[in-house]
């Protein structure tokens, strides 16, 4: 059911019926429901989101998510009492994994937050008022954008303490630059639309036909980037926390986990597989989401 | 209502149009015809002040209303553009934001220009009826409504606005002929009603006839020939209106 409309429908078809609610929501809905991928990945994201939220309420040892330890009870396969079976000092590796899905959400959303923020301010700037700002922005960014960007974000994260929060600075700080190109395209060409130039003669500041009218109009490929990317700083986390750079015990992150589970991989395979999954599902969610995003946007499906 | 004495409007070196004279009360339809490149084009974004933005400059003196516009400050001109005089474009969908609904596009646009909410919804409810377009079409966004649809919107909004002058540059051109004489039927409405003063911009001068109560024709940014319609399209003086006028074909002809 395409969204083009012939002229002058009558009332009751614009109202819609029950079933086309969501469709008034969410103008993509139509379309969207028939990408599988975006409805699977969006259930699956949805649920590990739901895990982290919940996490406190639905883990048998929330005492588990911090700095404890059961002598007693270490690496005990997984059983009835413990699903994943317990690490090195005796935590639930359950627990943890659902306890991980905060940080790792937590450092997806942060990173992508700043990096969407400054990207986006210094692609817009630069697309659209365009001359010296644009160049001197644009260079700024094509530095960025020299290094490897897994490279600068393990030698930022090195120089600093390692910490989650300190990866996450450290991975926005390489990730901000190719959401500045992709808005500084967007806006350059934007800036050029017949609705952009009505704004000017209907009297609306460059500030607001910046704001109003390229900025929304801009915004959607990055925010269809973004979700394609949450996968990757899952993984890029996951990498500098394995490596040490990132999280430190107790908290628990699943690159860490993985990192500390390997040498015991062939004796207690519990606990590097479990976090390993976790991570494996997210990044896959995320992808499928990202995926179905972009078909569902793609304007060769006769959408935008 | 408008009163231009020598404008000219320059990239770098070159003159792209040079106005030497025009004057234009209200209720007045002035037409300028020529071929692309011809510069009426640029002839209206300087009197919308907006050629700076384009990376030109321009000289000379325009009046609106007895006030010289030439010397406005960027926040006075804000005040003009939308409030006093107003354009509308070509591409009339592409004209429309298409992350919002025609209505929160018409809402905004009156608040931009101080008009109080309560107010807000008549005059949008009676400008819609005066270019006979359904209420309705303020839940729909862009991509749901047609050219005509579009551009007669667009003209509603100017309505709304209470304008003094409207700059229509090429308002037909993207359309089929029978929307054409819609939008010219529109404008016409519009100009009777509120006393507007229309600038229409158009490579037609078939089109420009059935409105305009006076012509001028450019070429290459210069004025070629200025006069009362009757007298441009039955008596043309120059080679140039003449080809043109013979460029239009009799039968494609809209009324």
């Amino acid at each position: 059911m395409s969204r083009q409309t012939p002229d002058l429908l009558p009332a009751a078809d614009l109202a819609g019926e029950p079933r086309r609610r969501l469709s008034r929501i969410w103008p993509g809905w139509g379309s969207a429901k028939r990408v599988p991928l975006l409805i699977i990945g969006s259930v699956l994201g949805a649920l590990v989101v739901l895990a982290g939220l919940l996490a406190p309420w639905i883990t048998p040892y929330p005492q588990d998510a911090g700095a404890v330890v059961h002598p007693a009870q270490t690496l005990l396969a997984p059983s009835a009492a413990h699903w994943f079976g317990t690490d090195m000092v005796g935590r639930d590796i359950f627990t943890r994994v659902i306890f991980g899905a905060r940080v790792s959400l937590g450092i997806v959303v942060l990173v992508l937050v700043v990096s969407a923020v400054v990207g986006l301010t210094v692609g817009l700037a630069a697309g659209f008022f365009g001359g010296w700002l644009d160049s001197v922005l644009m260079r700024v960014t094509d530095v960025f954008l020299a290094f490897p960007a897994l490279l600068l974000s393990v030698a930022l994260a090195a120089v600093l303490s390692p910490s989650a929060l300190h990866a996450a600075m450290a991975i926005a700080f390489t990730w901000w630059p190719w959401y500045a190109r992709l808005a500084r395209g967007q806006a350059a060409s934007i800036r050029r639309q017949g609705y952009s130039d009505a704004a000017r003669v209907l009297g609306a500041s460059r500030t607001r036909q910046l704001v109003r009218h390229v900025l929304p109009n801009a915004a959607t490929p990055v925010f269809v980037q973004m979700s394609l990317d949450a996968a990757g700083i899952i993984l890029t986390a996951a990498t500098l926390s394995y490596l040490g750079l990132g999280a430190q015990d107790p908290t628990p992150e699943w690159g860490l986990m993985v990192a500390q589970g390997q040498p015991l991989a062939t004796t207690a395979w519990w606990v590097i597989t479990f976090p390993g999954f976790a991570i494996l599902l997210t990044a896959v969610a995320f992808n499928f989401v990202g995926d179905g995003l972009q078909t569902v946007f793609d304007p060769k499906r006769g959408l935008r | 209502m408008i009163r231009v004495r020598d404008l000219q409007v320059s990239y770098g070196d070159s003159v792209v149009a040079h106005i030497p004279e025009l004057d234009l009360a209200a209720g007045q339809v002035l037409g300028i015809a020529g071929e692309s490149g011809s510069g009426k084009s640029q002839t209206a974004l300087a009197l919308m002040g907006l050629t700076r933005y384009a990376g030109g400059s321009v000289t000379g003196s325009v009046q609106l209303g007895g006030v010289e516009l030439s010397t406005l400050t960027n926040k006075q001109w804000r005040a003009v553009r939308g409030r006093r005089m107003a354009m509308i474009l070509q591409s009339p969908r592409a004209s429309l934001n298409p992350t919002i609904t025609l209505g929160a596009l018409f809402g905004r646009t009156l608040k931009l220009h101080g008009v109080p909410r309560a107010e807000r919804q008549a005059r949008m409810e009676q400008a819609l009826v005066e270019v006979v377009l359904d209420p309705q079409i303020l839940s729909r966004y862009p991509h749901e409504v047609s050219g005509g649809q579009a551009q007669r919107f667009a003209i509603a909004l100017v309505a709304a606005l209470r304008v003094d002058v409207l700059i229509a540059d090429e308002p037909t051109s993207a359309l089929d002929v029978t929307v054409q004489s819609e939008v010219i039927d529109v404008l016409r409405g519009l100009r009777e009603r509120h006393g507007t003063a229309i600038v229409f911009i158009s490579h037609d001068l078939a089109v420009i006839g059935e409105l305009a109560d006076q012509v001028m024709v450019m070429r290459r940014g210069e004025v070629v020939e200025q006069g009362p319609t009757s007298q441009i399209l039955h008596e043309p003086a120059q080679q140039y209106t003449r080809e043109l006028l013979l460029a239009v074909p009799v039968i494609g002809r809209t009324r």
